[in-house]
């Protein structure tokens, strides 16, 4: 890890501060400009202006929109992330956090099932390339990746639970065989992006010398597609993983609202309903910081796999 | 990369490339396959283009009797009719008159506008307006997209009337005014996101064409930034834009269709697939009246099915012919 890395590393960090200040920025003006208010959602149809004038003091939104701005900004340095006025007495840390778990939970399942899945299809297919077997399986996966997750919700739902009869539809908790409709309703929509991926990646690698001079060397087929083609054309996959990682966290709208899962994505859907300001901030804001470090994550992962593309070292600015 | 040349050919060609008959075979599935999603796509964009004309019924007809109501396919309604007895065929068509709509108008605005303009900016001019834009660009691929296209259209929301009523008043659009603002809406909500994927390809082409020798050349004979990108940029950026694009269009109708399934896009008097979905309230609504949900959901599950397969298929038309380049 050389001082080219490190600076490119740094850059990379520096450049995130402004891009996460004007998200900041725009989403908070935006809530804040927004008609309907938190105040209306606490206090119903009606309520006198005495009422919402004591509220509006509790939570400095008589302050002029920059003091606002400035006053969070503030807290949010000190790891304050603010009040939630749709859970009263809650503070937004205290709403989000538990919520996320839920939704990484199953959202790492489902990875692992997109990814588990996606990589062999896409071998599959790619070994299979000139005969009507590739095509089909891919249009297959992407036959189910086109249909909305909330009709898949329907027809899971209705056939799983209403017609089999084998699971029900309330929550009992992530590690649960309720879970297992969801969780296969996430993954499956996503194993099509992975395998056409792969699939390019391997049809990539086929080309390569090494691979016709292990087939030149007789090794056996099961040999040279396990350790040459899929282990070379893993690589690429690196970044993809790495990319869908901070998105585990986010959930999955539709499946969390079908199923009734109590997950950040129904919280989020809720809270832009509401709306909850502090909250929705806190969401975006988590989602764009995870996701700029991931990015930086990737970059220095690919810096040790493969030391060809160590970044910093031919960039040449 | 793998030259002829360095490598003695050790076996014989048939073992390394697959028998011909059957590569005919693939291509040509391959290509019926990108040929029926043309004929599919084909076929809806004119649908919807035309669904006032070739509509059997006026879009909100309703017939409020027993006997007319949540009917199943039939010879005088071929696709049946929902709870208010209007006809679901009529619906499904101005619903893909919806589609229709939002995808050309996000393909020029997101795609065409932003994210080809943006890309060729990136990419020509380099420096930290390239970092600017490709650094933003990243961190808003990173975001919840839904909940942010959420966050977007509730604020809006409380707008709608307002606006709508100003338009009724001021402006010749009388009752279409409410829908109009709610496609600004959801397009205001789509945009920020729908010129991601496009403007990077398109700077990662730039740069490999900025360095070639007819560009330099073009510049030191003193031709215009305006006229080399557009002369001699753009005609190399296309090809891969387009197929950028047709992957990217899948998601951009979806997101219609989940923000009016949410009821915060295109919903009532005007129709949406996501409306009509969003209609089949349950799983026990669902048994006992399927045929509404593959009447609403059925048409747009293809369009979004042709959409990736014509994606897929470019992307390999394209990668093989990069690749017979090497």
């Amino acid at each position: 890890m050389g001082p080219g890395l490190a600076g490119y590393i740094i850059r990379r960090l520096l450049w995130a501060i402004p891009v996460l200040f004007l998200i900041s920025i725009t989403v908070f003006a935006m809530l804040r400009l927004a008609p309907g208010s938190p105040i209306d959602a606490i206090l119903g149809q009606r309520y006198t202006e005495e009422q919402a004038a004591v509220l509006r003091d509790k939570y400095g939104y008589d302050d002029p929109l920059p003091v606002q701005y400035v006053k969070y900004i503030g807290n949010l340095a000190q790891g304050d992330l603010g009040v939630s006025t749709r859970h009263r007495d809650f503070t937004a840390s205290e709403i989000i956090w538990p919520k996320i778990w839920i939704s990484t939970q199953l959202g790492l399942i489902a990875l692992v099932i997109v990814f588990g899945l996606g990589i062999p299809v896409g071998v599959y297919a790619a070994m299979a390339r000139g005969t009507f077997i590739d095509p089909l399986t891919i249009a297959f996966w992407l036959a189910i990746e086109a249909i909305p997750t909330f009709v898949l919700v329907t027809l899971t739902s209705w056939f799983f639970a209403l017609k089999l009869g084998v699971i029900d539809l309330g929550y009992e908790g992530v590690w649960t065989p309720n879970m297992t409709v969801p969780v296969l309703v996430m993954s499956l929509p996503g194993v099509a992006g992975v395998a056409r991926f792969m699939r390019a990646s391997v049809i990539g690698v086929l080309g390569e010398d090494y691979i016709r001079t292990a087939r030149a060397k007789g090794l056996k087929e099961q040999t040279i597609v396990l350790t040459h083609i899929t282990r070379n054309a893993l690589l690429p996959m690196i970044t993809v993983i790495g990319l869908s990682l901070p998105g585990i966290t986010t959930g999955s709208l539709f499946v969390e609202v079908g199923f009734g899962i109590p997950g950040i994505a129904n919280e989020s859907l809720q809270a832009v309903l509401a709306p909850d300001y502090d909250v929705i901030l806190a969401l975006v804001l988590f989602g764009a910081t995870l996701f700029v470090l991931a990015n930086v994550a990737i970059d220095i992962l690919y810096g040790f796999i493969d030391p060809r593309v160590r970044v910093g070292a031919g960039r040449g600015q | 990369m793998a030259s002829e040349t360095t490598v003695p050919v050790l076996l014989p060609e048939p073992e390394l490339a697959p028998p011909r008959r059957f590569r005919t075979l693939r291509d040509l599935l391959r290509k019926k396959i990108a040929l029926l999603a043309i004929a599919y796509l084909a076929i809806f964009y004119a649908c919807g283009l035309l669904a006032p004309f070739i509509a059997p019924y006026g879009l909100n007809d309703q017939q409020l009797t027993v006997e007319t109501r949540l009917q199943p396919p039939s010879a005088d309604h071929l696709l049946g009719t929902d709870r208010l007895g209007r006809d679901m065929l009529t619906r499904v068509l101005y619903s893909a008159r919806t589609t229709v709509v939002f995808t050309i108008v996000i393909v020029i605005s997101g795609g065409l506008f932003l994210g080809l303009g943006l890309g060729l900016l990136a990419g020509y001019r380099g420096g930290w307006v390239d970092t600017a834009i490709m650094r933003t660009g990243e961190v808003l691929s990173g975001m919840p997209t839904l909940i942010l296209m959420l966050a977007i259209t509730a604020s809006f929301r409380g707008r709608i009337n307002s606006w709508s009523f100003w338009l009724e008043d001021h402006t010749f659009l009388g009752d279409d005014s409410k829908t109009l603002v709610k496609f600004t809406i959801i397009s205001l909500a789509t945009v920020p996101f729908a010129w991601l994927g496009s403007s990077r390809i398109v700077r990662s082409q730039v740069l490999a064409i900025r360095e070639q020798a007819y560009v330099t050349a073009a510049e030191s004979l003193g031709a215009t930034t305006p006229r080399i990108l557009i002369r001699h940029v753009l005609p190399g950026v296309m090809p891969l834009f387009l197929v950028g694009l047709s992957s990217g269009m899948a998601g951009i109708a979806g997101a219609e269709v989940a923000l009016s399934y949410l009821g915060l896009g295109i919903d009532e008097p005007a129709a949406s697939f996501g409306n009509l979905i969003g209609d089949v309230n349950g799983t026990r609504f669902f048994e006992q009246y399927p045929y509404l949900l593959v009447a609403g959901a059925g048409p747009v599950i293809l369009f979004l099915f042709s959409w990736n397969l014509l994606g897929d298929a470019l992307v390999d038309v394209f990668d093989r012919r990069q690749n017979s380049h090497r």
